[in-house]
């Protein structure tokens, strides 16, 4: 980097309000320390088939990538630009017209200092991919700043999830998606006890016929901080949008959503639905769900909902007078919460993965027994 | 099997229960009537362990165990269930799931081994058929969108599964057309066995009429006030509680 360091957003923009940046500004500038160590990664891999990358504090292991050139049509970001600036290395995913490239899995690890990653995909007409991106560490402090730059063409399929596993450090993951007319987007970012977490989903529908299902799913315990915001910006008629964000908060977490929808003057006959729901699981957590819808057009419908509610008492009760125990049943009432936000993504291996996933960390957290 | 011994509750400060004493033994069918306020429910919820019921004397023991000591898991697994009055609504969490969690769970607590797929799928399709209660109805969340009958229906499905050793039904005829009586019923005396109890606690005498009690109590202001035979629900039927009236 040369001249003066950029300058990070502050939590005075309201965008970034309730994000935790400190991790940001103590590694900003302070590259990784040398370590060639390879981690242990093997709990950090969806058990799929697939092809796999690993990236261990923003460097490729095993073969070289070279950092894709970022999508510059793509709206300006303080991180995002970082991420740009800065990644050494990173993926360039390009699917020809027709072609079904399967699942493709890209682990990011943190390892002290800060690390920028690109990952950059190029959707042909018709074209087919799933993309699971997970970032951890290994119980160090540092910076993880990834970018996603997405283009589908039309009649497109994407599916990715944003997987954050990271203990200590702070993940800061920003997909924006570019959608040709009649693809299709499922985005999951699902944040599972991070440390400091910020993920963003942007998502310009720019074709006709274009569907983009984001949901979220943040489970925070301890002092975890879980930031999200997204905003789904339909610029064409015809476009349609599904949002579910689950949020849990235990301990003294905080777990938060902007859920943003913006539709364009003419983009008539939208439809957009928003559905942000908060679990807190103790009384000491915060919670914070803002949607953010600007309509300009008038033939549209734009549904959204917003709840924060606890877990149910005569539940509790009700699982208990059937021999469940309260960690085992809590873990249960709190899966049920969250399971519509895996309802996005396909039927499937994937999706039975996740959904498996977010059971265990459930219950890990609980201490309770597998049901 | 259970001993109940000059029991007090309280609940928000008022005094419910006033030493209340009752022994049921194996093979028995005990039926607990009552006007309406004398703390039949507060039984119920007591011997289940539901908080905000504050014992302030008395004992309860399940087969020598100090039941009041438990949790309410706990209670469950050494063999006690409690059908309730208004099932709950648990949306995304299925009637299967559901059950499966809850009798693994207490065969845990037993050290017992886990129930396989196959033998759980088995025993709830010949209960669930018993029951009238369809297959597809069970994949759905626990009790949502069920009928007054389906729940209570669902109660006594439950029953069937977990095959607990003493069975505190409250009001499992209540919100019941005859038919959904008869099956719910028929549950029961299918449940019975000479080392099996029902505790049955109950407005009325139409319940009765199908599952037989040995033992019939009435509670009056949080006490039993008399205790005798099947015929005693059949006066009461006839007589109301005003003789017991404080």
């Amino acid at each position: 980097m040369s001249g003066m360091p950029p300058e990070l957003p502050t939590r005075r923009d309201e965008a970034w309000r309730w994000a935790d940046l400190r991790h940001a500004e103590r590694f900003l500038g302070t590259p990784p320390p040398a370590n060639d160590a390879l981690p242990e990664t093997d709990r950090l891999w969806l058990d799929l088939a697939g092809p796999r990358a690993l990236f261990v504090a923003g460097q490729p292991v095993g073969a070289t990538a070279q950092a894709p050139a970022p999508d510059r049509g793509m709206p300006r970001h303080p991180l995002a630009d970082l991420a740009a600036a800065n990644a050494s290395a990173g993926t360039r995913l390009e699917v020809a017209a027709g072609e079904d490239a399967g699942l493709v899995q890209l682990l990011h690890i943190g390892r002290g200092g800060a690390a920028h990653g690109v990952t950059r995909v190029v959707l042909g007409a018709g074209a087919r991919l799933t993309l699971v991106e997970s970032f951890a560490d290994e119980g160090q402090d540092h910076w993880l700043n990834h970018r996603l730059d997405a283009e589908l063409g039309a009649g497109a399929t994407l599916v990715r999830v944003s997987r954050a596993l990271a203990g200590r450090g702070l993940v800061s993951d920003r997909a924006a998606v570019r959608m040709g007319a009649e693809s299709r987007l499922a985005h999951l970012s699902l944040g599972l006890a991070a440390g400091a977490l910020r993920t963003e989903v942007e998502v310009l529908l720019d074709g006709p016929g274009a569907h983009a299902d984001v949901d979220g799913i943040l489970l925070g315990d301890g002092g975890a901080a879980l930031d999200s915001l997204t905003r789904l910006d339909h610029r064409v008629p015809g476009t349609s949008s599904r949002q579910r964000w689950r949020l849990v908060a235990g301990g003294t977490a905080q777990a938060s959503i902007a859920g943003g929808v913006a539709v364009a003057r003419h983009a008539q006959k939208t439809d957009a639905e928003q559905s942000l729901k908060a679990l807190l699981l103790q009384r000491t957590a915060v919670v914070h769900l803002k949607p953010e819808l600007e309509i300009f057009a008038d033939d549209v419908a734009c549904a959204h909902g917003c709840t924060v509610g606890e877990l149910d008492r005569a539940a509790l009760f009700y699982l208990a007078t059937r021999g469940v125990p309260p960690a085992e049943a809590e873990a249960l009432l709190t899966l049920a919460f969250v399971a519509d936000a895996l309802a996005g993504l396909p039927e499937g291996a994937l999706r039975d993965a996740l959904d498996a996933e977010t059971r265990d960390w459930l219950v890990r957290r609980t201490g309770g027994a597998a049901a | 099997m259970l001993e109940i011994a000059s029991l007090h509750v309280t609940v928000d400060g008022r005094e419910i229960l006033r030493g209340l004493t009752l022994s049921v033994l194996p093979g028995e069918v005990h039926a607990i009537m009552g006007p309406n306020g004398a703390g039949k429910s507060t039984l119920a919820h007591v011997l289940a362990g539901r908080e905000g019921y504050d014992v302030t004397e008395g004992t309860a023991r399940l087969d020598g165990a100090d039941l009041l000591a438990m949790s309410p898991d706990a209670r469950a697994a050494a063999g006690l269930f409690l059908g309730l009055q208004y099932p709950v609504e648990i949306p995304g969490v299925s009637n299967l799931l559901f059950l499966r969690t809850a009798l693994n769970a207490q065969r845990r607590a037993r050290g017992e081994p886990e129930i396989s797929g196959a033998d759980f799928m088995a025993r709830v399709r010949a209960e669930a058929r018993a029951l009238g209660l369809d297959l597809e109805m069970l994949k759905r969340g626990v009790n949502v969108g069920f009928s007054g009958g389906e729940k209570k229906r669902n109660e006594a499905f439950q029953l069937a599964m977990l095959q607990p050793r003493l069975a505190i039904l409250d009001e499992s005829d209540s919100g019941l057309d005859i038919d959904a009586l008869k099956v719910v019923a028929a549950a029961i005396n299918r449940f019975m066995s000479p080392d099996r109890a029902v505790l049955l606690i109950t407005h009325y005498q139409r319940l009765l009429d199908h599952v037989r009690p040995t033992h019939v109590h009435v509670l009056v202001d949080g006490r039993i006030v008399e205790s005798g035979g099947p015929e005693l629900a059949l006066r009461l039927e006839q007589e109301g509680y005003e003789r017991h009236a404080a």
